[in-house]
């Protein structure tokens, strides 16, 4: 087991040959991208990378970009959405403007944030509609079967298999629509805010899910999300637009306390809440860094503790 | 143990193991039968003789005959009344004072109810014994269009979903002093306030199925494969083509006897 997943990490699956030298798994270079029939570009001159095994949250107020993103990302821009892209995108090293979109789903799985609308609609169990993708790669019945059980186990939805995919929670369907993307065994994983529709005990879910994709089996994973204290506690590293551009990037806990990321509406942790409040009582030691999870509040509050 | 999805009814006999088109062929045939073959009473004989033996085989007569039933006694009920006392210039038969029923206006409910009947039983007996998933599956590896087929089986399966978003819809705007009851003017009114945010709630949606689905591979070019083992045996190729030959006959029948 993953420590404190709660999910079985020795179904391993395997890691696609081609990708195996890879170390950067993405690269942007000052793209800029204008939806048809709007005048502004949703995302300028944005330009990142993103190493393999690395899992990147992307947070911002509505409207920045963070969906274009998500979408630039997995190719449908501009394969789906028409629109101007402008600059460069390559996703485990292939230009994703160039390659076709049959090929780019086998390398980005798409998670989206309703969980109903990822269910085919046309598939009577939970088995069957995670071999969907692969009935569509035309994978051998066989082959098919292994890669459905094994995912089965990886996400945890070994018990519901035999259920139909329109009668389950909203949490345990995201797990199914997570589970539908990693059997067609994708080197990148992207989420568009795949928690908003659920409940906490759904939410943490798909968290545990996700960073036991990216530590054990190296995939790279950028997840659009709202719930700041789970990105801090699961996150490698947080990038934050605003506006259609980069405002910050790096750890979860320097981003995430930053003073003019709180200002633009991206909201903090209660715990950074908690400490700025200290602050305005002047009560905070000048200079010292903000807690943003549990683990660094706990130590930080403890003098404060008597006060009280 | 999986939950219903559209109108199936899993069962363990014979014809659910039947191959999706076999199915598919025996309801056609049945259905063109009752409806080009000449006589009232003729799709009455093949409701019994066809339908009849066929849902006992299946398990599903209980929920077959009474959904049929549902379907079938208020159309039967109108049209006994309205064209046995309207058919105008008929031979009259029984009499009460100035209504009567004419045997012409009988004869034409007779045979309208007949067909109704033989519609109805038939795609409800293949809709209750055939999974949409396999149904599309198989029509996928006949040829037809993936597309199409989904479009088909998800759209039987979304109508619930549907429809609970609708009584949403209705609780929200009613929460919010929508009145919904009352004179007709008034429910009129309240028509476009549920219809329009339905439509447009659904029409963003299908923008996240789309892409949904594309993920997947929907549009992946290449054969597909099926998870779910669609199996048939040698005879069922055989009256699949002997169902369609028959199917054909009896039209150009039809046709040449008119």
């Amino acid at each position: 087991m993953v420590p404190g997943t709660g999910y079985g990490s020795h179904a391993h699956l395997p890691v696609p040959l081609e990708i195996a030298g890879i170390g950067i798994m993405i690269t942007l270079k000052g793209v800029t991208y204008t939806y048809p029939g709007t005048d502004s570009p949703a995302l300028q001159d944005f330009s990142t990378e993103i190493p393999r095994g690395q899992f990147c949250a992307v947070i911002g107020p509505n409207g920045a970009g963070k969906s274009t993103l998500a979408y630039i990302l997995a190719g449908f821009i501009p394969h789906f959405y028409q629109g101007t892209l402008q600059g460069e995108v390559s996703v485990a090293g292939k230009n994703t403007t160039t390659t076709p979109l049959g090929d780019l789903i086998r390398m980005v799985g798409l998670i989206l944030q309703n969980p109903f609308n990822q269910i085919s609609g046309t598939k009577v169990t939970v088995r069957e509609e995670i071999a969907f993708g692969l009935e569509n790669l035309g994978v051998a019945r066989s082959e098919m079967i292994e890669r459905v059980e094994t995912v089965m186990a990886l996400v945890g939805l070994g018990d519901l298999a035999e259920r139909s995919p329109l009668a389950l929670s909203g949490g345990q369907m995201q797990r199914v629509a997570i589970a539908s993307v990693l059997v067609m065994q994708p080197p990148v994983l992207v989420l568009d805010e795949p928690t908003s529709q659920l409940d906490p005990i759904g939410s943490k879910e798909v968290f545990s899910v996700v960073r036991a994709m990216a530590s054990s089996r190296q995939m790279t994973v950028i997840m659009i999300e709202h719930k700041l204290e789970w990105v801090a506690s699961f996150a490698d590293r947080v990038i934050v637009l605003a506006e259609g551009a980069l405002l910050a990037d790096g750890d979860p806990e320097d981003v995430l306390a930053n003073e003019s990321v709180w200002r633009q509406g991206v909201g903090q942790t209660r715990y950074t809440l908690a400490g700025r409040r200290l602050e305005e009582l002047g009560k905070w030691k000048e200079g010292k860094k903000l807690p943003v999870t549990l683990e660094e509040a706990v130590p930080a509050f403890r003098k404060f503790q008597k006060q009280v | 143990m999986a939950e219903a999805i559209g109108l199936y009814l899993p069962r363990a006999s014979f014809v659910h193991r039947l191959h999706p088109v076999t199915k598919l062929a025996i309801s056609g045939f049945i259905l063109v039968a009752g409806l080009a073959l000449p006589g009232m009473w003729s799709p009455y004989l093949l409701v019994l003789f066809g339908m009849l033996p066929l849902a006992v085989l299946s398990r599903v007569f209980r929920v077959l005959a009474s959904r049929t039933w549902r379907i079938v006694v208020p159309f039967m009920i109108s049209v006994f009344l309205i064209q046995g006392i309207l058919w105008s210039g008929g031979t009259p038969l029984i009499g009460f004072g100035p209504i009567s029923f004419k045997r012409e206006g009988l004869q034409f409910a007779v045979a309208s109810t007949g067909r109704i009947l033989i519609v109805v039983s038939s795609f409800l007996w293949f809709a209750l014994t055939t999974r949409p998933d396999m149904l599309m599956s198989a029509l996928a590896q006949r040829g037809l269009s993936p597309s199409l087929s989904y479009l088909i089986v998800s759209s039987i399966q979304i109508v619930p979903r549907f429809q609970a978003r609708a009584a949403t819809i209705l609780d929200a705007q009613r929460a919010r002093g929508l009145e919904v009851t009352g004179s007709m003017l008034r429910r009129m009114r309240a028509v476009v306030p549920l219809v329009v945010p339905l439509i447009l709630s659904s029409l963003i949606d299908v923008e996240e199925r789309a892409l949904a689905i594309e993920a997947r591979g929907f549009n992946h070019p290449g054969p597909k494969t099926s998870f779910v083992e669609i199996t048939q045996a040698g005879w069922e190729a055989f009256l699949q083509w002997f169902l369609v030959l028959a199917m054909a006959a009896t039209l150009i029948f039809r046709f040449l006897s008119r």
